[in-house]
């Protein structure tokens, strides 16, 4: 293998460039438009490299088209979502990982099966059941719908976490007096932060991507988060490239970020079960 | 990740001990966020698929299996069923194949690998949505910088208007939700290829096997697990890949692009006939509980063998 690796490295880097140059295709389109005046985007032939290099477009969606409504309101969900999650996912998690109860391998089954459902499914019944509950442009009705999509994962991860320390760490504290659910508070959590943070960020990260939840419930302009705020530049009959790619920019800023901190978490618990052979 | 079920857990487990009980108490806000807005929601789908609806999805009079027969004698439906199942087949296909050519690359060693793995990671740590916006406009046939890209280099001098015909639609948004996707294969096998031990190359190598030989008999079966678990996530997940669709065609033009999940949206928010929508939510739910617990299913076995 190593003599192959060797003889045909300058191959591979010249395939990896022309298949980053793929992947990051749209990304360099974004970053083109949203550095040129709209007098330069709408001609032909369309241009790269931007003839005069202007950050006006920045200075817009700031002052004349809402954007930092949108930010806060995916700021709100984003934290709602993780918040609420975590305070029901971990409870949850802790019983499935250490109690014995009856149910508990139907549980783990209805764990991994629930994650595949597809929030389509239900968003026509629970528009209406949001409707009565008077959940429409609410911020805690896409809390909620974002949170239900999302504990089944975050319980699965954290269970995963959780059965991953010794039981004896536990076992002493328990001697010394500690209660269950003082264990899971003093000793688990803190033992399985690196794990819960992975869950936290991932649930942001989810709810902060979110649209179409957004684009069922959500009429308000103010409540608007960035992905339906965004949307809104997509006109009928023409859309405000420059303005979308600038928004686009600044709002997957934060995600990239946040995704690279947990991606070797992400990839190993996606795996897990079959990579650990 | 350690093992899920912990094998500490050996004794027999009872119904309504003190640990059970406090099992369940745990559980409980959980289970009640889950019963209140995913079960109740899905049996009230199946409610709607039984009743004559309103204009804003409100049940009126029982109707029994008459919306079924509806959908199940248009054409447009079975065509979608049938456009959903090759999209997802020939995505997750695509996928695979891009995702074993990108982890491939990445596990040969040169200066930049890392950054280039950092790179590879973008469109999948991107949002959905917003990716599929920007390649809205990717492809817009008078401005877009694709066809001028082609134009320019002589690769294609009379590229498609991508949206805008059927057959490029199609291929154009089924692209949007490979390259979503491809980040998730080639990771997912590069940790495979990376568990793989040097010494069975090793000793690959010691009997005269080459390249080819040596990826076929070392590395496909080091990782054949791993080959299973992401082709099954994946093609869960392609199946319910709303936002691409949505975003770029809406399922157009005409239905070309359309696949379940964006038909049972639009016949509900768009021309407001939820019995119909419900109908086609609840065989969509039908196929992914099969699905989906077979995938539970082999998962489990998985976990047990190795």
């Amino acid at each position: 293998m190593s003599n192959w690796r060797t003889r045909n490295r300058p191959l591979v880097i010249v395939l990896t460039v022309v298949l980053l140059g793929l992947m990051l295709f749209p990304f360099f389109v974004m970053m083109s438009t949203m550095l040129k005046a709209s007098q330069e985007i709408y001609v032909v032939p369309a241009t790269w490299i931007p003839r005069n290099i202007t950050f006006h477009n920045f200075t817009r969606v700031w002052r004349e088209y809402h954007l930092l409504d949108y930010f806060r309101s995916s700021l709100i969900v984003a934290l709602g979502t993780m918040g609420l999650n975590i305070l029901v996912s971990v409870p949850a998690a802790y019983a499935v990982a250490r109690l014995r109860f009856f149910g508990r391998k139907s549980v783990m089954y209805l764990l991994l099966a629930i994650q595949m459902f597809s929030p389509v499914i239900v968003v026509i019944s629970l528009f209406r059941i949001f409707a009565r509950a008077q959940l429409i442009d609410t911020y805690t009705g896409l809390i909620l719908a974002n949170t239900v999509f999302t504990i089944s994962f975050a319980t699965w991860m954290m269970t995963g976490y959780f059965s991953a320390i010794p039981t004896e760490i536990e076992e002493a504290a328990r001697i010394d007096g500690c209660s269950r659910v003082g264990t899971l508070l003093r000793v688990m959590l803190p033992v399985a932060a690196p794990g819960l943070v992975t869950v936290m960020i991932y649930n942001f990260i989810t709810a902060w991507n979110e649209f179409l939840f957004a684009l069922t419930f959500i009429n308000a302009r103010s409540k608007m988060p960035l992905t339906l705020g965004i949307y809104q530049f997509v006109g009928r009959w023409s859309t405000q490239w420059e303005l979308l790619t600038t928004s686009a920019f600044l709002a997957l800023i934060p995600v990239l970020v946040l995704f690279y901190l947990i991606e070797k978490q992400l990839v190993a618990g996606l795996a897990s079960g079959a990579v650990k052979g | 990740m350690a093992a899920h079920v912990s094998y500490t857990l050996k004794r027999k487990p009872h119904l309504w001990t003190r640990e059970a009980r406090l099992a369940y108490l745990l559980m409980l806000p959980a289970v009640l966020l889950l019963v209140l807005l995913m079960v109740y929601p899905i049996v009230y789908v199946f409610m709607m698929s039984l009743y004559r609806t309103d204009r804003i999805g409100r049940l009126q009079e029982f109707a029994g299996m008459a919306a079924y027969l509806e959908v199940f004698t248009t054409r447009v439906f079975w065509e979608t069923t049938v456009r959903t199942a090759v999209w997802t087949v020939l995505a997750v296909l695509v996928k695979a194949v891009f995702g074993m050519v990108i982890a491939l690359a990445l596990n040969v060693e040169y200066v930049g690998r890392r950054v280039a793995r950092m790179l590879f990671i973008i469109p999948w740590a991107s949002s959905v949505p917003i990716s599929a916006m920007l390649w809205k406009w990717v492809y817009d046939h008078e401005f877009g910088l694709l066809n001028h890209t082609l134009k320019a280099t002589g690769l294609w001098n009379n590229p498609p208007v991508w949206l805008g015909a059927p057959i490029s639609a199609f291929i154009a948004t089924i692209w949007v939700d490979i390259w979503v996707g491809i980040p998730f294969m080639a990771l997912i096998f590069l940790a495979g290829m990376q568990a793989i031990s040097r010494d069975l190359y090793e000793s690959g190598d010691i009997d005269g096997a080459n390249a080819r030989q040596k990826f076929l008999h070392i590395t496909i079966p080091g990782i054949r697990h791993l080959i299973l678990i992401a082709t099954m996530l994946s093609s869960l997940w392609t199946f319910n890949d709303f936002n691409t669709v949505f975003i770029l065609t809406k399922g157009g033009p005409g239905t070309s692009t359309e696949i379940l999940i964006t038909a049972v949206y639009k016949h509900g928010f768009e021309w407001l006939r939820f019995s119909r929508a419900a109908v086609m939510a609840v065989v969509t739910f039908i196929i992914l509980t099969v699905v989906s617990l077979f995938y539970a299913h082999v998962f489990f076995r998985q976990e047990r063998d190795v």
